[in-house]
């Protein structure tokens, strides 16, 4: 791995940008004063930097396709002609999980897109934090950045806010939380759910015990949708499959892991898998330990060559590069990038997806295989020509564990709703454990 | 539900009772060690680093054992030789070792290393709940299984630890006898370095088998603060270790029995219990206290 | 050698000179792991000096470290050690935005702000006073119990916040609501706040209190001796308990202008190290509440720093906690009056 080792086109502007900042920044706080004293509205109010809201005139909106009200003398939308892009990780870029997905696919993106790219690992999630280091990387030249883990949305809010000529777009979060949305802001994620339910169909082939062990970190939408999917696809072939999820509260503990992981061993289960940002641990206990185990965020399959099934590894790199490219031609504003944007296997016409299966495992019989490419291929048929693949792995009506029904029957949510259906945590019948 | 929070104790709990008898042996002779926690994570990585290079886990935690010790000495020459305050010195110490390991270990992170594998114990591992609790670890665990009784006896009934006592009791009492406590005291900070060195490598090379940026998680200080609650015994602290650790496994024992208490509830538990049984015993455990060490307590300014 | 000790009588001269030493083995170390020291340093440097708005980071950095110094400051008076400033700081956080969930924005700002500071306040000691109640009644040690109580603070925290804080647009990962203007701190200047100078009045008055006030005086008296302070007739316990709860509020102020003039809003993990980077920075200048600004100051500026050898170098950033240890270290060692022999 090199580190790009910079001498760097400073950027001069920076006081400039600090009053053009105060534009954004105070319409915001506009919004906030405007919020008044419903309790129920209460949630936004994104930004109250500026604490003289009065004076500023109302510059965030501008129509569909055209530019902001940028700075004079700048280019008129974020990112146009971008030669450096700054990415922030949460943890290692050799986690082998979330972090190292996330770094090989930005590393891969500046090759693709002939631009520099500029890492920072182990960013905490406060803005005390990331916001000096996103400062640090646009001062650099960067002109397009990628937060990449959940807490880096804040920060992330505040950089995109503070520099309308950057274009920042985070990797997790809903920009529709936010009050005001800004034009150089947005968020995307993947529904990476979806092999995960197909990896469950491999677990619930092989496994004796019919018992699934799940190390999960936080009950937050992402991780429910993939403990659910995990016991559907399981239940798809073996209608008696249970999972058993426990909760770490933390998204890389090795040793907390490995106690973990041997509380699902001695609950018989006899596949393992997990939703941790670093994986060798758990991975390595399942191979030890002579049971099947199941990747998640990245193809960890070198770690257990007997018990290694299958599973689901990010790969952004052509997302990461359509957005970089999309900025460099100044179309940021009007593409969905600016915005929510979510997506999968559903999304037939899509060019790219940004996750796959892992590969399959010695233990995964050629007929397991066809199934699950089977199911596979089930996501991309449309019959109905809507551009929408018609199997769904959440489709109404579907009930949580204790029989209260949670998607009504006929409903089958789109990518940007599902994790809403998730804000209350629950699991589908079969899955034991934790809801936290 | 018993056997598996009994055997999630003693998995758990290794590394922390060898930092733990460790950080006894350098109390009695009169020096606290807040940098244990440092300590044990220069030992899981310089275990993990020298295991991945030279293909042995042996020579892993030899070597970690050297890097605690390290590490300690460095500890000890400030309090020792400069005369700083153990309790300032020992949290940088910690900070040095977290900052060393971040540096040093950032080409080893999820490397892979030759771990320790399980030893079952043929015959005695079949024992119903008592095989699985005591007779199916790595070689490590099974070597903490002797640490703190050899720890004990060091202390009690060896002419070094009788200095050693000497030391953290009446250094006056040594020098009557023409012996310079200071060196004692130096070795014995050593040793503690050395054990919460091991216990950093049982982590990283046995039990987690990963290398990443500060692993240890306060484990370390677990191990310190679990001196107190044993009264300075070496025997004691393998209880508090299995304590600690076993209220972490029934924590999660109870979450895979679908218990809907927050994770973060559950998760306190290991530090409730700890607390509520220092706070128990404390009355009673600070007379046990080697006399030297109440400076150290008393006097922060 | 021995020419430069001989100048450098001055404990000011000798701290500086521990700083050097501390930067001269770090960059030895950082040669040691096969990078270049000097481009190392320069990375530090330029991310320090990138913009005036760097400046403004490290300023606002300081805050947290000096408040979190303070809390240190205080009870050490008392010959305390509180190493629970970290917790304490989570609990004020915590505190100030339940005060703010009460006012439920119906105060002006102004009051709310001072509200919020006062719950702070309340609720960082409160945290303390549970160290401190150990410690009377069952004679458990406060260095271990504010330890312990720093892990139960962050599990409060993250039960709150994926629990009835849980602001239901926060769909992706949770958090509470974002504080609203009137609940967040004025900005002066770029990311710097008012809190800033809160940070900086606290460590005057802390000064003042330390050494003009008869309290100040008895904790100096009860850090020096307990015995001279029981037959002086002080009531020892209430004096000791006195000086923890004072240092937690000190850290609990430090939370609240934390969430409100930097995060604005709670997530678990927000308070990342400073309660423990403060016990450094107090003992960096043997609990001088005024030169801890300084040394709060400082230590910010190797935090912003490194982001530079994090960014522009490929190293860790948590390496810089080397260059924090070894100037401690220094200074413990190497930069004063050496201590006497009790501690030896």
């Amino acid at each position: 791995m090199t580190t790009p080792s910079l001498t760097s086109t400073r950027s001069r502007s920076s006081r400039a940008r600090l009053r053009t900042a105060l534009v954004p920044l105070a319409a915001l706080s506009l919004f906030a004063a405007a919020c008044g004293d419903d309790a129920e509205e209460e949630t936004t109010a994104t930004e109250a930097a500026g604490s003289d809201a009065t004076t500023a005139p109302d510059a965030t909106e501008a129509a569909g396709g055209d530019t902001t009200a940028a700075p004079a003398g700048d280019s008129t939308a974020c990112g146009v002609g971008v030669t450096k892009v700054g990415v922030i990780y949460v943890g290692s870029k050799d986690d082998f999980g979330y972090n190292q997905a996330a770094y090989e696919a930005a590393q891969a993106m500046g090759e693709a897109a002939g631009v520099e790219v500029i890492n920072a690992e182990n960013v905490p999630e406060t803005v005390e934090d990331a916001v000096p280091v996103m400062e640090d990387m646009i001062s650099q030249g960067a002109t397009v950045i990628f937060a990449t883990s959940y807490g880096h949305f804040q920060p992330a809010v505040e950089i995109a806010a503070a520099h309308p000529d950057v274009c920042v777009v985070h990797q997790g979060q809903f920009e529709s939380s936010l009050e005001a949305p800004l034009d150089n802001l947005g968020t995307y994620f993947s529904s990476v759910f979806e092999p995960v339910y197909l990896a469950g169909i491999a677990a619930g082939s092989v496994s004796e015990t019919g018992t699934l062990g799940y190390v999960y970190a936080f009950p937050i939408p992402q991780t429910l949708e993939n403990i659910n999917a995990f016991a559907l696809g399981a239940q798809s072939v073996n209608p008696d499959a249970t999972v058993i999820a426990v909760a770490t509260a933390n998204w890389c503990d090795p040793a907390k892991q490995a106690q973990a992981a041997q509380t699902l061993l001695d609950q018989g289960a006899d596949v393992l898998t997990q939703h941790q940002d670093c994986t060798k641990t758990v991975i390595e206990a399942a191979e030890a330990a002579g049971v099947y185990s199941v990747g998640y965020h990245y193809d960890a399959s070198s770690l257990a060559p007997e018990g290694w099934l299958t599973g689901s590894e990010w790969a952004w790199t052509d997302l990461y590069t359509d957005i970089v490219e999309t900025a460099v031609a100044g179309e940021f504003v009007s593409s969905p990038y600016n915005g929510d944007y979510r997506f999968g296997y559903r999304d037939v016409a899509a060019p790219f997806v940004a996750f796959k299966p892992s590969v399959f495992g010695p233990a995964v019989s050629a007929e397991t295989q066809t199934a699950i490419t089977a199911a596979y291929d089930a996501f991309f048929a449309d019959a109905d020509g809507d551009g929408v693949g018609d199997f769904s792995v959440f489709t109404g009506p579907l009930a949580d564990r204790d029989g209260t029904v949670r998607i009504e029957d006929g409903v089958s949510p789109d990518y940007t709703a599902l994790d809403g259906f998730f804000s209350e945590p629950w699991f589908v019948a079969g899955v034991e454990g934790s809801l936290g | 539900m018993i056997e598996a929070v009994l055997t999630g104790a003693v998995r758990g709990g290794t590394s922390i009772v060898f930092a733990g008898v460790g950080e006894t042996i350098a109390e009695r002779s009169g020096v606290t060690n807040l940098g244990t926690e440092g300590s044990m994570l220069c030992g899981a990585l310089t275990a993990y680093a020298v295991g991945i290079e030279t293909g042995s886990p042996w020579l892993g935690a030899i070597a970690g054992i050297a890097a605690g010790a390290i590490l300690a000495l460095l500890h000890a020459a400030l309090v020792l030789w400069r005369g700083a305050n153990q309790v300032a010195t020992g949290l940088a110490i910690t900070f040095l070792g977290i900052g060393a390991t971040s540096l040093f270990g950032q080409d080893y992170v999820s490397q892979g290393v030759e771990p320790f594998t399980p030893w079952a114990i043929p015959g005695l591992s079949d024992i119903p709940l008592l095989g699985s609790v005591l007779f199916d670890h790595d070689p490590l665990t099974y070597l903490s299984f002797t640490i703190a009784p050899l720890a004990w006896w060091f202390l009690f009934r060896s002419a070094t630890g009788l200095k050693i006592r000497a030391a953290g009791e009446r250094p006056i009492v040594l020098s009557s006898m023409g012996i310079d406590h200071r060196p004692v005291r130096w070795l014995a900070v050593a040793i503690g370095g050395g054990l919460a060195g091991l216990g950093g490598a049982q982590l990283s090379t046995a039990f987690a088998r990963t290398w990443s940026e500060n692993m240890v998680a306060g484990r370390g200080f677990i191990a310190v603060a679990l001196v107190i609650f044993a009264a300075w015994n070496p025997l004691l602290i393998v209880l508090g270790a299995y304590l600690f650790s076993g209220a972490v496994a029934f924590e999660l024992e109870l979450q895979a029995r679908g218990t809907d208490v927050s994770i973060f509830l559950l998760d306190a538990i290991p530090y409730v219990v700890v607390l509520a049984v220092l706070a128990l015993m404390s009355r009673r455990r600070t007379h046990a206290a080697p006399e030297s060490l109440a400076s150290v307590f008393d006097a922060a300014a | 050698m021995t020419v430069l000790r001989r100048i450098a009588e001055r404990p000011s001269v000798r701290t500086l000179g521990s700083v050097v030493a501390a930067l001269v083995v770090f960059a030895a170390l950082l040669v040691a792991k096969g990078a270049d020291p000097i481009s190392g340093y320069r990375a530090m440097w330029d991310s320090i000096t990138r913009d005036s708005g760097a400046f403004g980071d490290v300023v606002v950095r300081t805050s947290p470290y000096l408040l979190a110094a303070l809390a240190v400051v205080v009870p050490a008076r008392a010959g305390l050690f509180n190493i629970g400033g970290e917790g304490q700081l989570v609990i004020g956080a915590v505190t100030a935005f339940a005060a703010a969930e009460v006012l439920d924005q119906h105060a002006p700002r102004a009051i709310t702000l001072v509200v919020m500071a006062i719950a702070a306040m309340l609720g960082g000691a409160a945290w303390a006073a549970l160290a401190a109640a150990l410690r009377e009644w069952t004679g458990t040690n406060e260095i271990i119990s504010t330890l312990l109580l720093n892990y139960l603070a962050t599990l409060l925290l993250g039960w709150l916040v994926f629990g009835r804080w849980k602001d239901p647009t926060s769909t992706g990962f949770p958090r509470t609501r974002s504080l609203t203007d009137a609940e967040r701190l004025p900005i002066i200047w770029g990311r710097v706040h008012v809190g800033v100078i809160v940070a900086l009045v606290a460590a005057v008055v802390v000064w003042l209190v330390i050494n003009r006030t008869a309290w100040g005086f008895k904790l100096g008296v009860l850090g020096g001796n307990v015995e001279a302070a029981r037959r002086a007739g002080f009531r020892t316990g209430a004096l000791a308990t006195s000086a923890l709860l004072a240092g937690g509020a000190l850290a609990g102020l430090g939370g609240m202008l934390q969430s409100s003039g930097v995060e604005g809003q709670l997530r678990p993990g927000i308070m990342v190290g400073y309660g423990f980077t403060g016990i450094l920075a107090a003992w960096m200048v043997r609990q001088h509440p005024l030169k801890a600004i300084l040394s709060s100051f400082v230590l910010a500026a190797v935090a912003v720093g490194g982001n530079g050898l994090k960014i522009r170098e490929g190293l860790s950033a948590a390496s810089v906690n080397i260059l924090m240890a070894l100037m401690l270290l220094a200074v413990l060692g190497w930069g004063g009056a050496r201590r006497s022999a009790a501690s030896r």
